[in-house]
């Protein structure tokens, strides 16, 4: 199935701002990231911390709507899905 | 009632929204939490729209590495306080406002006073701490927040009415991280008339606000989104005690 994935900000420039990510049937949100994070590489640390996982302060969407972080292993997309992820700002 | 010279002075705007909506921005006092990026066209703005009483409230004296982006302080007024640098030039902007610029950090111990009896407050602040504190003020008095933030060529923004809409909690549970953030001028400037645009809005009665959903403006691709945000149930700031 294909799943777009937005980014914002500075995640557009380690992600690109508009990408089509092929998943198998079934694949969860957690799914999703771990794609996402092997894609940045190194770059990567402005969205996942040490260990993986997405930095508590970014937030993440599914469909216009929020995902709540202990759905990750138990939210299942589907075709068509768009994700879109982005970092707050705290600048004035 | 207008004045002769006030209609002279908003005929185009009255051509929007009448003299109605313009006594309503005559009677109306906004609070703004900082004259920086954010602070400067925000309070630019509003007082040359007749905005009848501002109250600015900051810190921190004009430096040099302001002037990329705070536009109210110009290159005489490096080593002053920024509230009295955009006191003076709101005042010669519009001389029928009435502005109070204020020295002073907003903590828990004064935010109540600073706030006073303000319709609106304007969050053109540079931390988040500082922001969750005008939340919860905003909150506890039931005054609206229009929040607004920036980096780089980066910025959001949101309009919160009290126990209508998420608050900021809501929105952003986590604060992002502290830093020296990088920024030009143009993205303060976009992201502050848009928090101007709605205390405009607000007060006039007129529009559809930024309520229940964030605005994200990407400079670098120019393009500008609107996603839905909701309550948290579990937000400790708007919802404690709340059963939904």
């Amino acid at each position: 199935m294909k799943i777009r994935v937005k980014a914002f900000a500075r995640f557009r420039e380690i992600l690109g701002s508009d990408l089509a990510l092929d998943l198998s049937d079934g694949a969860t949100m957690a799914a999703v990231l771990t794609t996402l994070r092997d894609r940045a590489g190194d770059e990567g640390d402005a969205i996942f911390d040490e260990t993986g996982t997405l930095r508590t302060h970014v937030i993440l969407m599914r469909n216009g709507r929020r995902v709540n972080r202990k759905e990750l292993d138990t939210l299942v997309l589907a075709d068509g899905d768009e994700v879109a992820l982005f970092p707050p700002v705290a600048g004035g | 009632m207008l004045t002769e010279r006030e209609r002279a002075r908003y005929a185009r705007q009255l051509l929007l929204f009448g003299e109605e909506g313009q006594e309503r921005l005559k009677r109306s006092k906004v609070f703004i939490a900082g004259a920086g990026g954010l602070g400067c066209p925000i309070a630019l703005y509003l007082a040359v729209a007749g905005v009848g009483e501002i109250r600015l409230v900051d810190r921190d004296t004009v430096e040099q590495t302001n002037l990329n982006r705070q536009v109210l302080h110009w290159e005489r007024d490096i080593g002053t306080p920024k509230a009295g640098s955009a006191e003076a030039k709101l005042r010669e902007a519009n001389p029928d406002i009435r502005v109070e610029a204020l020295v002073a950090t907003i903590d828990e111990a004064n935010v109540r006073d600073l706030v006073g009896d303000a319709d609106l407050i304007v969050d053109a602040m540079d931390n988040f701490p500082t922001r969750y504190l005008l939340n919860r003020e905003a909150l506890r008095s039931g005054v609206p927040l229009i929040h607004g933030a920036i980096r780089g060529f980066s910025g959001q923004a949101t309009t919160i009415v009290p126990g209508r809409t998420a608050c900021l909690e809501c929105i952003f549970p986590e604060a992002p991280p502290a830093e020296v953030f990088p920024v030009v001028g143009t993205t303060p400037g976009i992201i502050g008339l848009i928090q101007a645009n709605e205390a405009i809005k607000y007060i006039t009665g007129t529009g559809d606000l930024l309520t229940d959903r964030l605005l994200l403006w990407d400079g670098l691709s120019a393009t500008l989104e609107t996603f839905a945000v909701e309550r948290r149930p579990d937000c400790p700031a708007c919802c404690e005690g709340v059963v939904s």
